[in-house]
């Protein structure tokens, strides 16, 4: 593989912003070229594509865009680093994957199975606690 | 120790004035905007060999661009459309890169990366690695 995924070595802090900036993205491309892998050891290809793998990363880093401290950054990305290497090298099992990236988004798969008939109370009651 | 640099940017001067000259009829003018601009022989000459990017290459991009920013299908797509024109941030012109480079099993290096802003730009990129490549 061209780029393997590094393993974990703390790098020190981003000096600013754009240096965090810049990390992230390296981190997205490194996530993205492992998709194929990670498609490969888990068997998913029936029920994604390495396209929606990607969106799916993305909107996972994007969750985390409003934050604006270089250290916060890095920590995230520590912690996204490490999820990744556990991924990449099969400690995990495919439903962990399918789980919690996979399932119950509704671009990827449309919850149409549950409870369409449900009132608006139980749709709101699954959806979150706080409503 | 002043009146040396003085005398330094004096010669300087006198030396960019011909360019100036010889590019524009315009008024002399004294600003930092031509010696730039030297270096950009070579640019002229990079943008005639990149003009060469395919029509189908183009479309490609085009409709790889318009899958990832889920694009109504009238919005009109040209090949001088930056991304940011199109609503994209920054998170997105990486990931349709990385789509890119998925589409045309090619590698886009970090600093090639970031100069990428339009389509043609990418179109251009994709030409030159898949000519490097093979």
């Amino acid at each position: 593989m061209a780029s393997t995924v590094k393993y974990v070595r703390v790098s020190p802090n981003s000096a600013s912003l754009e240096e965090a900036r810049r990390r992230v993205f390296d981190f997205f491309k490194t996530a993205c070229r492992s998709i194929p892998t990670i498609m490969e050891i888990y068997n998913i290809d029936d029920v994604v594509t390495p396209t929606q793998l990607r969106s799916i990363v993305a909107s996972e880093i994007r969750k985390n865009s409003h934050i604006s401290n270089p250290k916060v950054i890095d920590m995230l990305l520590f912690k996204g680093t490490e999820e990744l290497n556990n991924i990449v090298e099969h400690s995990k099992q495919r439903h962990h994957i399918l789980g919690q990236y996979v399932l119950g988004r509704p671009e990827i798969t449309p919850d149409s199975a549950t409870k369409e008939q449900g009132s608006e109370y139980l749709k709101n009651f699954f959806r979150s606690n706080y409503f | 120790m002043a009146s040396v640099s003085a005398n330094f940017l004096c010669s300087r001067t006198s030396v960019r004035l011909p360019n100036q000259m010889m590019m524009s009829k315009k008024s002399l003018r004294l600003a930092t905007v031509g010696w730039g601009r030297t270096p950009g022989l070579t640019t002229s000459r990079f943008q005639i060999t990149t003009c060469a990017a395919k029509k189908e290459t183009v479309d490609k991009v085009c409709e790889i661009v318009r899958k990832q920013l889920a694009l109504p299908a009238d919005k009109e797509i040209t090949p001088q459309t930056t991304f940011t024109d199109l609503g994209a941030d920054s998170l997105d012109t990486v990931e349709i890169v990385m789509g890119l480079e998925e589409e045309f099993d090619i590698t886009v290096q970090e600093d090639n990366q970031d100069n990428i802003s339009c389509i043609q730009e990418a179109a251009d990129l994709i030409e030159q690695l898949v000519a490097n490549k093979s």
